[in-house]
C-alpha cells in the first residue's frame, strides 16, 4: 500500500485545465484560429490585391466567381477581408500593447508608491477617464493625420485607463503581503519589487483586460474608419465599411461583410477573455 | 460720335408677362415657397462677399443690371436697355424708371457706380470689374462704363449675384462695406424680395416686394430658406414635401433616389455658369515626374472617366474633357480625349525610359483630396495608376485648410479639385492657367504652376474682345492647347441639380442654378 501523495499540478497546466472545460471560451478560441488562418493563409492561396479592380463595381456575393462580391470600386471583398483583418488585428493588438503598457506603469507605480505619487498619477488617469473616448481619438487622427501610426497610438492613447485602475488596484492588495514584506525586509529595491515580486502576482487582471483590450481596439479602429478617419492606403475591415458606407441602401453587402466579420472577431476575443478570467481565477478553481 | 452696336429693345415688362417660354396654365400669385441652402450665410450681401450661400437669398434681395436666360443670353433687368460703344471701351446702361429700393429711396446710376466700386474693391474675383476705370453718371437714369481695354465678361459680371445694386445711402457711410451691420440684418435691397428674417444656421425669411420695378411679379409671397447641411435629410424633407425646392443638389446617391419619385422634377439645367469642374491637378514644377508632360499624359490614358462617371457619379454627371464647362458656349468637346488604354499608357512611359523595377512599379506618386466627397476619385487613382507601374499614396487631409496649404504652396503631385467657372472664362478660368496668376499661398490660383507663353496670349486676346466667334476661336485654341500638355485631367463636372416638387411652377433654369431671381417662381394649387 503506498501513502497516498499530494498531486501538485503546474499552475499554467491547472488553468489549461481549467479553460478547456469552458466550452464557450473552446468555441471563441476555434473561432479565433479560424478567423486567424483566413486573414493570414487565406492571401497566400487566394492572390488578388485589395486595391485591384477586378470585377463591375457592387457585383453580388456569389456572382461571377467572387465569393462576397465587389466594392463601389470593384474591387474584390474578399481579398480585402484577408488582407483588412490582418491590419485590423496588428492595430488591434499594438494598440491593447501600447494601453497596456502606459496603464500597467501608472497604475503600478500609483499602487506601488501611494501618497502623493498616487494622487497625481490617478487625477492623471481620471483626467483622460472623463474624456469621451472616440472624440478624443477623432481630435488626435485628425490633429495628426490619418496614417495607421496615428490611428493605432489614438487607440492606445484613449484606452489604458481601465488597466491602470485594475492594476493599481491589484498593488495595492499586494504590496500588503507577506511575501512582499519579505522580499522588502531583505532590502529587495523597489524596481525589483515593482516588477519581479508584485507584478508576476498582479498579471492574471491584467491578462484578462488587455485580451479584451484587443477586442475593443478593433472596434475603435472600424468606428474611426466608418467616420472617414482611416489610412486610405491601407485595408482595414473599417475601411472596407468606412469607403462603402455611402452606397449602404443599394449594396449594404459590401458593409454588412466586414461588420459581421469585426463582430465574430470581437465575440472569440471576448469569449476567451472571459474564460481566461474564469482560469485565472483562483476562488473559481477551488470548485 | 459713338454708334450703337447693340440695342436692346425688350423694354416693356408688363403685368403677365410670363417666362420666356410656353406655358399652359396661367402663374398663380400667392403661397409661401420653401426651399433649402446648404450652408449658413456669412451674410446676406454677395456684393463683398461670393459663394452661393450668400447669393440664393441676395439674389432675391438685390437685383442686377442684367439677368441671363437659359441660352446664354443678357436680358434687361435693372437696366432695361444697354449699349456697347464701338471701341468697346464703354458700355452704357438705361435704368428701369421709378426704381426703388426696399425703403423707399430711388435707385439711381449714382448707386449703380457706388455698387461697381464697391464690388471692384472688396469682392474676391478681382477680374470682374478689374478694367472699369470709372463710371460716370450723366442723370439719375443713366450709368456708363468707361472701360481700359474691352472686356468681354463684363455683362455676366453685371448678372445675377456677381452685382448686386446696393443702396448707397446705407452702405455709403464709410464703415467697411465686408462688416457692415446692414449685411446681415435689416438689409435694404432693391430685388423682387424683402428681408424679414436670417437668423443663423436657422433659416432666412423673405417677402415679396409690392414695389418691384417689374409690375405682377413678383408671383410668391414668401420664400422662406431653411439651413439644411445634411443631404440625407434635405432628401427626405423633399420626398414628403417639406421642402419645395433645393438647388445645388450633388450627391449622386440622392439623386438617383430622388429621380424615382414621381412628385419631384431634378434638373441639370441651369448651372452652366456656375460651371464647377472636379479634375486630376498636376503639379507641374514638382521635382518629381508629374513635371513631365508624357507622364501627365500616361495617367490620363490610365484613369478611366468613363467608368468615374457611371460607378462613382451614377450617371448623374456629363462628360467633360476641358476645364471650361460642357454647358459654356466656349466649351470645345473636339479637343483630343484620353480614352482608357493602359498599353499606350505603358508604352508613353516606357519610351520615355521609366523603366519598371522589380515590384513592377516604375515610380510613386501621392494624390491628395481636400473634402469627403471627392474620396471616391482620390482612392480610385491608386488601383487605377498602379495598372501601369505607378504607385499611388493617397494622402488625406484632416481638414479644408491644411489640404488648401499644401496645395496653395505647391507641396504635392497630385490632386482632386474642383474649381468653379463663373459665368465668363474670364473670371473663373484664366486664374487657372495664366503664369501671372502662380501665387504661393493662393488656393484656386494657378498651383500647378503651369506657364505656357501661347495660353498667355491666348487668354489675353480672348479677354479682351467682345466678338463671341473670335472668342470662341481663341478659346478652340487654348484648349486643345491645355489638353495636349494637361496641366489638369479634367475628370467630371459637379452634378449640381435643382430638385422642386410639383407644386413648383417655373422653376429657375436660367444659368446661375437658384442663384438667380426667383419673381417668376409660384406655387401651384
Amino acid at each position: 500500500m503506498t501513502e497516498p501523495t499530494l498531486q501538485v499540478t503546474h499552475p499554467l497546466r491547472e488553468m489549461a485545465t481549467m479553460f478547456f472545460r469552458n466550452y464557450t471560451a473552446v468555441f471563441g478560441l476555434i473561432l479565433l484560429i479560424a478567423i486567424l488562418i483566413f486573414t493570414f493563409i487565406g492571401p497566400l492561396v487566394y492572390q488578388i490585391d485589395p486595391f485591384e479592380m477586378v470585377w463591375a463595381p457592387f457585383t453580388q456575393p456569389g456572382q461571377d466567381e467572387y465569393l462576397f462580391g465587389t466594392d463601389y470600386l470593384g474591387r474584390d471583398i474578399l481579398a480585402a477581408m484577408m488582407a483588412g483583418g490582418q491590419v485590423s488585428m496588428a492595430i488591434g493588438l499594438a494598440a491593447a500593447i501600447i494601453s497596456v503598457v502606459i496603464g500597467v506603469t501608472v497604475g503600478a507605480f500609483a499602487g506601488y508608491y501611494g501618497g502623493w505619487v498616487e494622487e497625481v498619477l490617478m487625477r492623471f488617469t481620471e483626467f483622460f477617464q472623463v474624456l469621451p473616448t472616440l472624440l478624443f481619438s477623432m481630435v488626435i487622427v485628425a490633429l495628426f493625420g490619418a496614417s495607421l501610426v496615428t490611428v493605432t497610438f489614438a487607440i492606445g492613447i484613449v484606452s489604458w485607463t481601465a488597466v491602470a485602475r485594475v492594476t493599481r488596484s491589484e498593488f495595492l492588495r499586494i504590496r500588503e503581503l507577506e511575501y512582499v514584506t519579505a522580499a522588502r525586509s531583505g532590502s529587495a529595491k523597489d524596481a525589483y519589487l515593482i516588477f519581479r515580486v508584485i507584478l508576476p502576482n498582479a498579471l492574471p487582471p491584467i491578462i484578462v483586460q488587455a485580451n479584451l483590450m484587443v477586442g475593443s481596439a478593433i472596434l475603435f479602429e472600424a468606428a474611426l474608419s466608418f467616420l472617414g478617419l482611416s489610412d486610405p492606403n491601407v485595408m482595414s475591415w473599417g475601411q472596407v465599411i468606412g469607403s462603402n458606407r455611402p452606397y449602404i441602401l443599394d449594396a449594404g453587402f459590401a458593409v454588412a461583410i466586414p461588420g459581421f466579420a469585426i463582430f465574430l472577431t470581437v465575440l472569440a476575443i471576448s469569449l476567451i477573455g472571459d474564460g481566461l478570467n474564469d482560469a485565472l481565477n483562483p476562488k473559481l478553481r477551488q470548485r | 460720335m459713338r454708334r450703337l452696336l447693340s440695342v436692346t429693345t425688350a423694354l416693356v415688362l408688363t403685368a403677365g408677362m410670363t417666362a420666356p417660354f410656353a406655358q399652359a396654365e396661367e402663374p398663380k400669385k400667392g403661397g409661401t415657397l420653401v426651399m433649402a441652402i446648404q450652408q449658413t450665410p456669412r451674410h446676406l450681401n454677395p456684393a463683398v462677399q461670393s459663394g452661393t450661400a450668400t447669393g440664393q437669398p441676395g439674389a432675391q434681395l438685390f437685383a442686377a443690371p442684367l439677368r441671363y436666360d437659359e441660352g446664354w443670353n443678357p436680358q434687361p433687368y435693372l437696366a432695361e436697355s444697354w449699349e456697347i460703344a464701338e471701341d468697346e471701351l464703354s458700355v452704357t446702361l438705361n435704368l428701369v424708371k421709378g426704381a426703388k429700393f426696399h425703403d423707399g429711396e430711388p435707385i439711381t446710376s449714382e448707386d449703380v457706380a457706388f455698387s461697381i466700386e464697391t464690388v471692384k474693391a472688396n469682392h474676391p474675383f478681382k477680374s470682374m470689374f478689374a478694367p472699369v476705370e470709372s463710371v460716370e453718371t450723366p442723370n439719375e437714369h443713366t450709368a456708363i462704363l468707361r472701360l481700359s481695354k474691352p472686356h468681354p465678361a463684363l455683362m455676366l459680371a453685371m448678372s445675377s449675384q456677381l452685382l448686386s445694386i446696393i443702396p448707397k445711402h446705407i452702405y455709403g457711410d464709410g464703415q467697411d462695406p465686408k462688416a457692415h451691420p446692414r449685411n446681415g440684418q435689416d438689409v435694404v435691397g432693391s430685388g423682387p424680395f424683402k428681408f424679414v428674417e436670417y437668423t443663423k444656421d436657422q433659416h432666412v425669411i423673405l417677402e415679396r416686394n409690392d414695389d418691384y420695378f417689374i409690375e405682377g411679379l413678383p408671383y410668391l409671397d414668401k420664400i422662406v430658406m431653411r439651413v439644411m447641411k445634411d443631404g440625407s435629410a434635405r432628401t427626405i424633407a423633399l420626398e414628403n414635401g417639406e421642402l419645395h425646392m433645393s438647388g445645388f443638389e450633388q450627391d449622386p446617391l440622392n439623386l438617383v433616389r430622388l429621380k424615382k419619385n414621381d412628385d419631384l422634377t431634378v434638373s441639370d439645367k441651369g448651372y452652366g455658369a456656375i460651371g464647377p469642374i472636379n479634375w486630376l491637378a498636376f503639379n507641374t514644377q514638382a521635382e518629381g515626374p508629374t513635371s513631365d508632360p508624357i507622364v501627365r499624359k500616361a495617367i490620363a490614358y490610365a484613369v478611366d472617366t468613363d467608368f468615374m462617371l457611371k460607378a462613382l457619379m451614377r450617371g448623374t454627371a456629363k462628360p467633360s474633357k476641358t476645364g471650361i464647362h460642357p454647358d459654356s458656349p466656349f466649351y470645345d468637346g473636339t479637343v483630343e480625349g484620353y480614352d482608357l488604354d493602359i498599353d499606350k499608357a505603358n508604352k508613353l512611359l516606357d519610351d520615355a525610359g521609366y523603366e519598371k523595377g522589380s515590384d513592377g512599379m516604375r515610380f510613386g506618386l501621392t494624390v491628395d483630396y481636400g473634402w469627403p466627397t471627392v474620396k471616391p476619385p482620390a482612392e480610385y487613382m491608386k488601383p487605377a495608376l498602379k495598372k501601369i507601374g505607378i504607385d499611388v499614396t493617397v494622402r488625406s487631409s484632416p481638414d479644408f485648410p491644411t489640404w488648401s496649404k499644401r496645395i496653395s504652396n505647391h507641396e504635392f503631385d497630385m490632386t482632386i479639385d474642383n474649381v468653379f467657372n463663373w459665368g465668363d472664362p474670364v473670371i473663373g478660368v484664366h486664374r487657372t492657367y495664366s503664369s501671372d496668376n502662380i501665387k504661393k499661398g493662393v488656393i484656386w490660383s494657378n498651383t500647378q504652376q503651369y506657364a505656357n507663353d501661347r495660353v498667355d496670349e491666348l487668354m489675353e486676346l480672348a479677354g479682351s474682345t467682345n466678338d463671341i466667334e473670335k472668342r470662341k476661336k481663341y478659346y478652340a485654341e487654348f484648349q486643345q492647347i491645355i489638353a495636349d500638355e494637361l496641366p489638369l485631367y479634367p475628370l467630371f463636372p459637379s452634378p449640381y441639380h435643382t430638385i422642386s416638387n410639383s407644386k413648383v411652377g417655373n422653376p429657375p433654369d436660367s444659368i446661375w442654378g437658384t442663384s438667380h431671381p426667383l419673381d417668376r417662381v409660384y406655387l401651384k394649387d
